[in-house]
């Protein structure tokens, strides 16, 4: 099936002038606010089929359509270590073919209840999605759960799939983002499985169609899969219809795979170069290990992110953007693992201002380390992670993508309203206290890519450590 | 093109929709202003939100001669505060509120978009008359946003693999005059001469209340709504709207063919594009099914063969108006464009015949009653898709309102397609899927290029 990206929609807008430590006065005409409505997190029917499988129900009668999404444990961190990135050929075969439809057959059966399936392998789990016509799930189900339990990998298939897997990791290459985010993960995690993000040539070459065959008999499994239909749909004769299509699904008598250890120790502070000849930016991509979700204080990072570089009008784009113009992008995020979170900056730059744009970011890094955040920074921030909470889960697709992902990592689906009540309970001083934890400068492990001499030249007066990023594997 | 702020690739690429027949529709309730502006609102209380879109009737197609770019670096500067709300201020309420803001800019229309919970609605709509009335015509944030969106042209254009060629590059070599064929994103040599004059004579045609149409959708009532719109924008005067010009072009009699060097690509791509029908001719609804039909998701028929049966593809991807719009927002010449990544073992002349083999299969045999049956689901299914959010609805009214005058426009799409029967299929992949009309860029790795890789 084809490759998707999660629904992780991040937004981030403009705002005032750098220096400036106060906003801007609102203009007197401007009506006020109307009263907050707090964030309802959508409610879950959760069951259990007799072979193990979770559901997740959300029914939300209206709009007709329905959001499926089934997620297997056991991600590109469990992928054997000299088959780096295996469970992407995994998931771009597992539907061209069982043992009763062809790959043609299953893409128009697909197709004819109004959706497209797509697959993504992430670090902790797979997940492989679509959203149908509700008139047409029951068609679309029994497609989904032949896929589960009897896809074939026919040899042709496999074949077709090494090659243009071979010939879209080149394509891949080609774009300074994906070497900017292969390489942090690389630089980041070091020996540990999190630091497989892509496949590499010699793994895509040596994996054989019954490898994949074995993979999938080890990792396909009613006991560690859940299935989330978020829609317009009746869950007492849903549940019945996938208790008939899935209820056949059978777990293996080996046991489960392992969870992936916690990764240990301190993320590497140095700059890691990947060259890349005729580039006319430098990409940055920066990252320093954060608390978890669920963690006592994940919810005061999340805030003091927004407050960085979390949302338009944060310190980060109002000074490298709105003020100086040196990049259209930048941005702070949180990058999610079951075991780890990374603390994310991300900014392509003009070559000529790769220094300066260094410096500045170094500089809001360590003003997060250094000094309070203002009340109504720390209020806006707050009112922006609430409500967008609200907006982001308004999809269908949206809410089942987080379902799933809470559920990967081990959380009930409460985890959504308790981290909205729990953003509107941090104070100033919890902001302050984790940004003195998580974001000195001195944290980062910072990947550059770009032209090599741009880099060097720019970033020798910060006196860090350059060196080539790590080979990936 | 993208507007200020970097969505997601997804959106870009998100394979243009239609819809069908029975069922679902969306309630639409329209007003007209004294003053012009046109008010539209689909009451949706399945959530505590409600996304808004302020369209403007003016996009890339009818920029100046000499400022390449310039309306989406005027859309930049929308959000660069007026003498009432400085910069910031726009930011810092709908955040505040607990939404997003976001502008877009396409051949036809500029756009600038809300989403948030209800209760930041009404200063959402204070902000966006007040741009509506005047801007801090301000000669620093002019080169500021000059700046960021030379940045943004090098994130998504210069240091990319492929460079958008196939919607920047193909409708400048498929075209003829100025409107339908130049740098959308701009030259810089273009955009560094741009002025802030520039900046005020374009708002002062252009972006008047009798040329835009606001969209909202979410937890509101019709009349509720007529009436806040009416206290926020009702003062603000009409203006003489320039009258459209002729955009539309000589007759195409041979194919246009190029090949270009990509310094940053490891693996060939190949865009095609033809000529459309003008929009809502009875023509272009057959179009819309048929970019369909050859483009959209694994069953399609490119995929199928060129990826699948013939194995001389990688990636296929396209439509009618994509990537910048559904096959029913244009209002001047567009094309249909097939987006192709092909191996490096595969010749451009090999991937060229198996890409005709498709087409002439859809001119003899046109398509089967069964296929247009899942095409068919798939648009109505995916159109669906596009009103689904409130955000996304807002912008789907307020775009067929701007074209058509009518936002129930949207609920009769599925209608017509529902009525397309083989033979039209067939009879308009004969009429204008025809290499006299089509455009073909080759776009090439240098490495490639200097093996002879053609």
């Amino acid at each position: 099936m084809r490759r998707a990206w999660l629904v992780c929609i991040a937004f981030w807008a403009s705002a005032c002038i750098a220096s400036a430590q106060k906003a801007p006065a609102l203009p007197k005409e401007l009506p006020p606010y109307g009263p907050l409505v707090p964030f309802r997190a959508p409610q879950v029917m959760a069951r259990k089929l007799d072979n193990g499988l979770t559901l997740w129900l959300v029914p939300r009668p209206g709009f007709p359509k329905v959001a499926l999404v089934l997620a297997t444990q056991g991600g590109l961190a469990a992928d054997p270590k000299d088959r780096p990135g295996l469970a992407e050929l995994l998931l771009a075969t597992i539907d061209q073919g069982t043992t009763t439809r062809s790959a043609r057959q299953i893409a128009e059966g697909v197709e004819a209840a109004g959706g497209d399936l797509t697959g993504n392998a992430l670090s902790d789990y797979l997940v492989a999605a679509t959203d149908v016509l509700s008139s047409k799930l029951s068609d679309v189900l029994p497609i989904l759960a032949d896929i589960a339990q009897h896809a074939t990998f026919p040899d042709s298939e496999v074949e077709l799939a090494k090659r243009n897997a071979a010939d879209n990791l080149r394509a891949q290459e080609a774009e300074p983002n994906f070497l900017a985010r292969r390489a942090l993960a690389k630089a980041v995690y070091g020996d540990h499985p999190y630091s497989v993000m892509a496949p590499t040539q010699e793994s895509i070459a040596a994996t054989q169609a019954a490898e994949l065959r074995r993979e999938y008999a080890r990792r396909l499994r009613p006991d560690t899969s859940i299935l989330v239909a978020v829609g317009d749909f009746d869950a007492g004769s849903l549940t019945e219809a996938i208790g008939k299509a899935f209820g056949t699904w059978k777990a293996p008598a080996e046991a489960r795979t392992p969870l992936v250890a916690p990764p240990t120790g301190q993320n590497p502070h140095a700059v890691f170069i990947v060259p890349r000849p005729g580039s006319v930016q430098t990409e940055f991509m920066m990252a320093a290990f954060a608390p978890k979700e669920g963690d006592a204080d994940y919810a005061a990072v999340q805030v003091a992110n927004a407050i960085y570089g979390g949302m338009f009008g944060s310190r980060l784009i109002k000074n490298i953007r709105e003020d100086k113009g040196y990049t259209y992008s930048p941005r702070a995020f949180l990058s999610p693992r079951r075991q780890a979170d990374l603390l994310q900056t991300s900014a392509a730059v003009r070559n000529p201002v790769t220094g300066a744009s260094f410096n500045e970011i170094n500089y809001e890094l360590n003003r997060m380390a250094t000094t309070a955040p203002a009340a109504d920074e720390l209020e806006r921030a707050q009112r922006y992670l609430v409500g967008i909470q609200a907006i982001q889960l308004q999809s269908q697709m949206a809410v089942a993508m987080q379902l799933a992902r809470l559920w990967a990592f081990g959380l009930p689906p409460e985890q959504l309203q308790r981290e909205s009540e729990n953003v509107q309970r941090v104070t100033v001083q919890d902001v302050e206290a984790a940004g003195q934890k998580y974001f000195p400068a001195s944290r980062e492990t910072i990947v550059a890519v770009g032209e090599e001499k741009v880099i060097r030249g720019q970033l020798a007066p910060f006196g860090i450590t350059m060196e080539p990023a790590p080979k990936p594997d | 093109m993208q507007g200020r702020r970097l969505m997601l690739a997804v959106v870009m690429l998100a394979a243009a929709p239609a819809l069908a027949a029975e069922g679902w529709k969306v309630p639409t309730a329209m007003q007209r202003l004294g003053n012009g502006l046109v008010v539209v609102v689909s009451e949706d209380h399945s959530a505590p939100t409600f996304g808004l879109c302020v369209a403007y009737g003016i996009g890339f197609r009818l920029e100046p001669e000499g400022r390449t770019g310039f309306a989406h670096l005027f859309e930049h500067m929308m959000f660069e505060g007026t003498p009432n709300a400085p910069k910031g201020v726009f930011d810092q309420v709908i955040e505040g509120g607990g939404g997003f803001t976001n502008g877009d800019t396409r051949y036809d229309y500029t756009e600038y978009i809300e989403s948030a919970p209800i209760s930041a609605l009404d200063p959402a709509l204070w902000l966006e008359a007040d741009r509506m009335k005047t801007l801090d015509f301000s000669p620093q944030n002019l080169d500021n946003q000059r700046k960021v969106v030379e940045e943004e042209v090098r994130v998504n254009v210069l240091n990319q693999p492929y460079g958008a060629f196939e919607w920047l590059d193909l409708p400048q070599k498929a075209f003829s005059k100025y409107p339908n064929a130049h740098n959308f994103y701009g030259n810089f040599k273009d955009l560094d001469a741009a002025t802030i004059s520039d900046v005020k004579s374009f708002y002062e045609r252009y972006y008047a209340p009798n040329n835009a149409v606001l969209a909202i959708a979410g937890d509101v009532k019709p009349e509720e709504i007529f009436a806040k719109v009416e206290k926020y924008f009702g003062s603000i005067p009409m203006r003489q709207v320039p009258p459209r010009p002729d955009v539309s072009e000589p007759p195409q009699t041979s194919e246009h063919d190029a090949v270009e060097e990509d310094k940053l690509a490891k693996v060939p791509a190949m865009a095609i594009g033809y000529r459309m029908p003008p929009r809502n001719s009875p023509d272009a609804i057959v179009g819309a099914l048929v970019g369909e039909l050859l483009h959209n998701g694994e069953a399609s028929l490119l995929y199928q063969s060129l990826v699948k049966e013939k194995k001389v593809a990688l990636q296929v991807a396209g439509g009618v108006n994509w990537p910048l719009g559904s096959p029913y927002e244009y209002n001047g010449p567009t094309l249909m464009t097939s987006f192709i990544v092909y191996p490096n073992s595969v010749k451009a002349a090999e991937l060229r015949k198996a890409y005709d083999e498709v087409i002439r299969g859809l001119a003899t045999g046109g398509a089967s009653g069964a296929e247009l049956e899942r095409v068919r689901a798939k648009m109505r299914s995916d159109w669906y898709g596009e009103l689904e959010l409130p955000v996304e609805r807002a912008s789907v009214l307020a775009h067929a309102t701007l074209f058509d005058g009518k936002p129930d426009r949207v609920n009769e799409i599925p209608d017509e397609l529902a009525h397309i029967t083989p033979e039209q299929v067939k009879a308009f992949a004969r009429k204008y899927l025809v290499p006299t009309n089509r455009t073909v860029i080759e776009r090439v790795p240098a490495a490639g290029m200097a093996q002879g890789g053609r």
